[in-house]
């Protein structure tokens, strides 16, 4: 019964590894480079045909023993990996994936070593080196917004990460079933918040409080209280608990204990995940610039909007500096608190 | 009498049974000694007496009151009359020795008051005291993580002393130290149940160690109480039903 699962699992993955070989040649290599059609335009009736001849596929090459893609990886035997039969299959489905992937990224070497590109770059890199030191006092006031709009985020992160980290570390909720609760909703929320990129956020705020540092701001402060959270919940299920035994032991007060217990071992892995989180803040206001949320980002993209590419090179000197020297105060400082 | 263990069960969540069965009693002053070999429950029923670990079934009466299905402020008051000492000493590391030995009044402050480390004047005084008594008084504010094990336990036991205990439990206090500074500790514990009164129940390995500090031991296999008496007692006979045919006794000095 376990061994008839077995194969039918490793038959419908044959499948769809057929099918994706068979729907690749059909649609990227025969009609894209062989016929050349200019619009490729993709059909369901096509890809349940691909599908059909995948199985059959699929199907003609499990009877040929040892020619079944994924069984063969899953068998355990000796044989080099390069004289198993089924690996050249698994190698000509790897350089059809190869090709899918020139398809679709548009790959092209023509257009990276063309005349006139060419020399489109050359201009941008020419005045990028030759940046326009008119807009200093400017771009200097937007670049000390991105910093504070950094710093703000992290310093408004903090409380919350504090207090909602202690909800998120194992070793503190595994007492009571409530605690339980509160420890998967409190995972699920943080995980929630944090696979939404800040970039994503950006807009959404730049929407609800209009574009400017301000949303900015509230982008890269809820994304930081999603993975400080997370940072500092991994920092309390590493301690010692001993101490917590012993604070515990004495008939001290639950708060009493995580406060002896627990917070002297974290406070500076805390302090160095925040200053590191600052830096990585700042970096990060640059780019959510780009989507509204002020400071130096959205000057950059103003000019490069206009193809002013003097002021661009500025800016990109003055981001740069700051990047460097968050980034080496940041690991100073962390060296220092260890 | 000081405690009456009846009929204690222990079974961990994961279904390991670790105490069946235990019925002792502790009369004040007494200095009891449970010896066994790793695993055999020592620990577990030392974590039963003073509720750092759920009992399964039976009863724990310390000084007349059943403990075992206390909860919250009334399990913390019970809590805080037994001090208790680890084998890892079980300190704040980056505190000075005064702070840590002022955790052990954490019962009597407020949370407020403790957040900000505000401990009495007396609190502090008596903390001072309690560092006199083993010894280290010059090194009240030095951060314990610079101390030597031998000094981290005598921390560990101003700490205890702190909670003015009426009973003090010391879970394997001298296995990671050296065999002199083993003494110098146990000496101490000695001092405490000699001079303070305190009752002492102390795990222990050696057995050179239980037969010089112990009045009375109890000793545990897999769990269950096997024996029962004064340290003079345990012959060879004794000595290989505790630890197992094979074993050898070590001698520390």
């Amino acid at each position: 019964m376990k061994e008839n699962g077995k194969r039918l699992k490793h038959f419908l993955f044959d499948v769809l590894l057929w099918t994706y070989a068979v729907t690749s040649l059909y649609k990227i290599i025969y009609q894209n480079y062989i016929l050349q059609v200019r619009y490729l335009e993709y059909h369901s009736q096509e890809f349940i045909f691909c599908l059909i001849a995948g199985a059959i596929l699929s199907f003609l090459f499990s009877l040929i023993p040892q020619f079944s893609i994924f069984q063969g990886f899953s068998h355990k035997t000796n044989t080099p990996y390069l004289k198993r039969p089924y690996f050249i299959l698994f190698l000509f489905i790897l350089i059809i994936t190869f090709i899918n992937g020139i398809h679709f990224s548009q790959f092209s070497l023509r257009e990276f070593f063309s005349e006139s590109g060419m020399d489109g770059a050359k201009r941008i890199f020419w005045s990028l080196l030759h940046p326009n030191f008119d807009i200093l006092g400017e771009s200097l006031k937007a670049a000390v917004e991105t910093v504070f709009m950094a710093f703000m985020a992290t310093a408004l992160a903090i409380p919350f990460s504090f207090i909602l980290s202690f909800f998120a570390a194992k070793n503190l909720t595994r007492s009571s079933l409530f605690f339980k609760i509160i420890y998967t909703s409190a995972r699920f929320v943080l995980n929630g918040t944090r696979s939404i990129e800040p970039l994503v956020w950006a807009i959404i705020f730049s929407v609800w409080v209009g574009i400017g540092p301000f949303a900015g701001m509230l982008a890269l402060c809820l994304h930081s209280v999603a993975s400080l959270s997370k940072l500092y919940s991994e920092q309390i299920e590493n301690i010692n608990e001993g101490p917590l035994d012993a604070i515990r032991s004495t008939g001290a007060h639950p708060v009493q204990v995580i406060w002896f217990g627990v917070v002297p071992q974290i406070i500076l892995p805390f302090l160095s995940f925040t200053i590191y989180r600052w830096d990585i803040n700042v970096r990060m206001a640059t780019v959510i610039g780009l989507v509204g949320g002020g400071g130096i980002g959205t000057m950059l993209m103003q000019y490069q909007g206009t193809a002013r590419w003097n002021e661009v090179g500025l800016l990109i000197i003055i981001i740069a500096l700051i990047v460097w020297a968050m980034d080496t105060m940041s690991s100073k400082i962390r060296e220092k608190i260890k | 009498m000081m405690l009456k263990i009846n009929n204690l069960k222990k079974i961990y969540p994961n279904g390991h049974q670790a105490l069946d069965n235990i019925n002792i009693e502790v009369q004040k002053g007494e200095f009891l000694v449970i010896i066994g070999l790793s695993g055999s429950g020592k620990s577990t029923l030392l974590k039963c007496i003073n509720k750092l670990h759920p009992i399964t079934k039976g009863q724990v009466v310390f000084n007349g009151q059943e403990i075992s299905s206390l909860k919250g402020e009334e399990m913390r008051n019970a809590q805080s009359k037994m001090g208790m000492i680890f084998q890892h000493f079980n300190l704040i590391d980056r505190k000075s020795a005064l702070t840590n030995v002022l955790t052990g009044a954490l019962h009597k402050t407020s949370i407020i008051k403790s957040v900000f480390e505000l401990f009495s004047a007396e609190q502090k005084e008596k903390a001072f005291e309690m560092l006199d008594i083993v010894g280290l008084k010059e090194k009240a504010f030095e951060r314990v993580d610079n101390l030597s094990g031998g000094q981290k336990q005598r921390v560990a036991i101003a700490r205890a002393l702190m909670q003015s205990p009426s009973l003090l439990l010391a879970d394997e206090p001298v296995a990671s130290l050296d065999p002199a500074t083993s003494h110098s500790v146990m000496d101490y514990l000695k001092k405490v149940n000699e001079e303070l009164g305190v009752t002492i129940i102390c795990n222990l390995h050696f057995l050179s160690l239980v037969r010089e500090y112990a009045g009375r031991v109890i000793a545990l296999k897999d769990g269950q109480l096997i024996f029962e008496g004064k340290p003079e007692q345990i012959d060879e006979d004794w000595f290989r039903k505790i630890y197992g045919e094979k074993a050898k006794e070590v001698f520390i000095k």
